[in-house]
């Protein structure tokens, strides 16, 4: 342990740890092709639905949509993704600059502000640290002062102690986010400019799985040593490899699949999505989808292992 | 040359786990310290041995390599043998190939779990293990936190014999206990409650000081002190007045401290 | 009528190892029954057994006459060695929690209610244990589980303790109590002795003791004679400054120690004595 995962650790953040952008998704509106054609590496093209440029960005059809009449092009750029942005707004100028005319306009953070970026996915990394770390602690807690045991012989069903248990976490948690984003907002000038329901919706289902991560630690954790190391190992890969501070796009395949299966990675795509883009529920499907779909596996099974660990004995008749 | 402590005082934040206490050990013989949990004996131990320090108050111990501890918690590697165990300490302790290690074993009758893991043993012989760790550096003083905690009446009477051995050897024993009777045992005994001295001396003289006539009944008597305890009650009353369904019975250090506990002391 | 609690030949194994093999026992209403064994027997893990929190390899648990289920639990009140109780809430807050589960009125707190509002934690143990009782028969359970419940406590607290314990199972609850202290023992009905998982003794003080008789002297070298006796296989117990043996002849100690003009008194055995005979002999037998 002691040496594996150092080394473990080093390889697969090694190769996570990039900042360089290898592709940049451009469309072009019409009149424009031509000129998108130009655009060098690593400039890719490809197809927009969307007619309006902000709504192609915003349904994550492109991340750079060049539109206008020839001779007055406008590179709409994705501000919401950073580093992909301040590689496009580089090429975009220098493409100008060498005599075609195409101005460059950042949609959505213009100021490329790395705080706008970052607050939305803190705010998912604090819920972390709320649902598994803290909860995990609580109940870890609990059994070893004897008062889970106690309510092990009372008439309660495990539904009933599971309840009781996770949902003040759930309301502290809840409360935390809202105040993390409004302070972040108002101290870092994070705009925020979509729908509260939609971020709501994410971040409930997002709740769901790091508190019913929180819950399988303290399954398996026989103190809080255990639990601290679980929660931390649950902590780590998120931080680094969930697109919050790396872009997912620019890790080695190898380890991006890693990311992929990270929950903070989907709710950071919700947050950044909604706060800076309002982005509409099409475009989130897919994150919102995962998530839910995460959140029925990682709750369900907690419930599970909780209630056999609380009672085994229910009302079936015992084996002679 | 005793050892012991004089009016130390232990204080946690607000909490006054010792107060104004005092602590006498004669080489060779036992000293019990009973009391209920909470009352300060894991504090006096943890004084007398220097890991903590008092707030006010002198402790005499001799230097370290001459003291032997052994705490309320397990007291030996559970991922060692027994014999890793024993061999560990004497080393720590200036390894001198004595036949000290087997004088102990043989002893503690653990010689043929030798190469058992500490841990797999049961709670009785892992105890008589920490006690044997204690013990092995031949102490000038033994300091027992609870050894016989938990244990069955066989393991808690050998112990005891560990115990009694050890004074033998010269030291000044001080064990603390939780069970009353073994404190009989003793040569002395000092009784502890709420961080305060209670009684203090031999068993005998601490009987003797028992002001007033103790009597056993078999019916729950109507009126006066009393206490149960087995099938009977423990009537204490002045003397002459003595219940006529009782039988009179001489105070032992439960009565002692039982009614201690009654008076307001302090 | 049917016992409020029974196992019949339970076993519970955790991998190769048996921690209870074969034991069968039955505790009926207002009947006070003791469970002896050291730390390890496997005492608690019987108790959770009965309780409903662990299944049986091997064996029956019946409560109520039915296997453990969810509708027992309501029947019964359980005090663990924890204390049951919620450090960081109040007396009342604890109470009001347990009745509430139970929906049954805050039970009445008689000389108790000085510390209504005092912090679990802060309070005394001997106190602590009092609140935790009140908590297991605010129901008025059928049947009472209490392991360790006097614990750490002092003479005068450990005597109150009972009172409630009698006062319960005079009031007809079923009651399951485990201890070390053998004068607690003697207040049981009947009594169930555990080592190594397996019951080495059960039936009333007096089924238990039998007629055995422990003989008393005072060597000069306590500590000498008990190895020598211990070395020749009998159980030995230090009482003062003089030594018993219980379930031995005068002849034998004598030629043991090598002294034949010692004197040697005979007295009935302890509970204690009879538990260690008992114990060693299952072991080697």
């Amino acid at each position: 342990m002691m040496i594996v995962m150092p080394v473990m650790l080093l390889v697969v953040f090694g190769y996570a740890a990039s900042f360089d952008v290898t592709s940049i998704g451009v469309a072009a509106g019409p009149g424009a092709e031509a000129v998108v054609a130009l655009l060098p590496e690593p400039f890719e093209t490809v197809e927009a639905g969307a007619g309006d440029p902000l709504e192609a960005l915003r349904l994550n059809e492109a991340d750079v949509v060049v539109a206008g009449r020839p001779g007055a092009l406008t590179a709409y750029i994705d501000g919401s993704e950073l580093f992909t942005a301040r590689a496009a707004l580089q090429a975009v100028t220098t493409v100008a600059g060498q005599g075609i005319p195409i101005r460059a306009e950042v949609a959505f953070n213009p100021g490329l502000e790395t705080s706008a970026v970052l607050v939305p996915g803190l705010a998912g990394l604090i819920l972390i640290f709320i649902g598994s770390l803290v909860t995990s602690l609580g109940v870890v807690h609990e059994r070893q002062a004897g008062t889970l045991e106690q309510l092990a012989v009372m008439p309660l069903t495990a539904r009933d102690v599971f309840v009781g248990k996770v949902a003040p976490y759930f309301g502290v948690a809840a409360l935390d986010l809202t105040l993390v984003l409004v302070v972040g907002s108002l101290l870092f000038n994070v705009p925020f400019i979509g729908s509260v329901w939609l971020l709501a919706l994410g971040s409930v289902l997002f709740l769901l799985v790091t508190l019913g991560i929180g819950v399988l630690i303290s399954t398996v954790s026989q103190n809080q040593g255990q639990a601290i190391q679980l929660a931390i190992m649950t902590l780590l890969p998120q931080v680094l490899l969930s697109g919050l501070i790396f872009p997912l796009e620019s890790m080695a395949p190898g380890v991006r699949w890693i990311g992929y299966l990270l929950p903070l990675t989907y709710f950071n795509q919700v947050a950044r999505g909604v706060m800076l883009k309002d982005a509409p529920l099409e475009a989130l499907v897919l994150p919102i989808g995962l998530l839910a779909l995460l959140g029925l596996v990682v709750f369900g099974l907690a419930v599970l292992r909780f209630r056999s660990d609380l009672a085994p004995s229910g009302r079936r008749a015992v084996a002679v | 040359m005793s050892y012991g402590l004089a009016g130390v005082d232990v204080a946690y934040g607000r909490v006054v786990a010792l107060s104004r206490f005092d602590l006498d050990l004669a080489p060779g013989s036992v000293h019990a310290l009973i009391g209920p949990d909470g009352a300060g004996k894991t504090t006096a131990c943890k004084v007398l041995v220097g890991t903590r320090r008092p707030e006010r108050g002198e402790v005499r111990r001799p230097s370290a390599h001459l003291v032997g501890y052994q705490p309320e918690s397990a007291g030996s590697w559970p991922d060692l043998t027994v014999a890793e165990n024993l061999d560990f300490v004497s080393r720590s302790f200036g390894h001198r190939r004595d036949g000290r290690i087997d004088e102990l074993l043989e002893l503690t009758r653990l010689r043929t779990a030798r190469d058992r893991l500490a841990g797999d043993l049961s709670g009785g012989m892992r105890q008589k293990l920490a006690v044997a760790m204690a013990m092995l550096a031949r102490p000038a003083l033994l300091v027992l936190d609870e050894p016989t905690t938990g244990l069955d009446p066989v393991s808690r009477s050998g112990l005891w014999r560990l115990v009694l051995r050890a004074a033998s050897e010269g030291a000044a024993v001080l064990v603390t206990t939780s069970y009353i009777y073994e404190a009989e045992r003793a040569d002395t005994v000092t009784f502890l409650d709420d961080g305060h001295a209670i009684a203090t001396g031999t068993a005998a003289s601490i009987r003797a000081g028992f002001q007033g006539v103790m009597s056993v009944t078999a019916e729950c008597p109507e009126a006066g002190t009393f206490w149960r305890r087995g099938r009977n009650w423990r009537v204490w009353t002045r003397a002459g007045t003595a219940p006529a369904n009782g039988t009179t019975v001489a105070p032992d250090l439960e009565d002692v401290v039982t009614a201690a506990s009654m008076e307001p002391v302090r | 009528m049917t016992a409020t609690a029974a196992t019949r030949e339970v076993e519970r194994r955790f991998g190769a190892i048996a921690a209870v093999s074969g034991v069968t026992l039955e505790v009926a209403p207002g009947e006070i029954v003791g469970l002896l064994g050291a730390n390890g027997a496997g005492k608690t893990t019987l108790i959770r057994m009965l309780l409903g929190l662990l299944v049986p390899t091997g064996g029956s648990v019946e409560l109520f006459g039915r296997p453990p289920s969810r509708e027992s639990r309501r029947r019964l009140g359980y005090l663990p060695q924890s204390g049951g109780l919620y450090d960081d809430l109040s007396v009342m807050e604890n109470l009001a929690f347990v009745s509430g589960v139970y929906g049954v009125p805050a039970p009445d707190l008689g000389h108790l209610e000085a510390v209504r509002s005092r912090m679990v934690a802060d309070l005394p143990l001997g106190i602590r244990r009092q609140v935790g009782f009140l908590a297991a028969l605010c129901h008025h359970p059928e049947l009472l589980v209490l392991d360790e419940p006097t614990s750490g406590v002092g003479p005068l607290a450990r005597a109150q303790l009972w009172d409630t314990i009698h006062a319960a199972a005079d009031s007809g609850v079923a009651v399951l109590v485990t201890t070390h202290h053998m004068d607690e023992a003697e207040q049981c009905d009947r009594l169930v002795m555990l080592s190594d998982g397996v019951e080495v003794a059960s039936g009333s003080v007096e089924a238990v003791v039998a007629g055995m008789t422990s003989l008393e002297f005072g060597p000069s070298d306590p500590a000498a004679a008990m190895t020598a006796l211990e070395d020749s296989g009998f159980c030995v117990f230090p009482v003062g400054h003089g030594l018993r043996v219980p379930d031995a002849s005068a002849a034998d100690i004598r030629l043991v120690l090598g002294e034949p003009e010692m004197a040697v008194a005979t007295r009935p055995a302890t509970l204690e004595e009879s538990f260690a005979v008992l114990s060693s002999s299952k072991r080697a037998g």
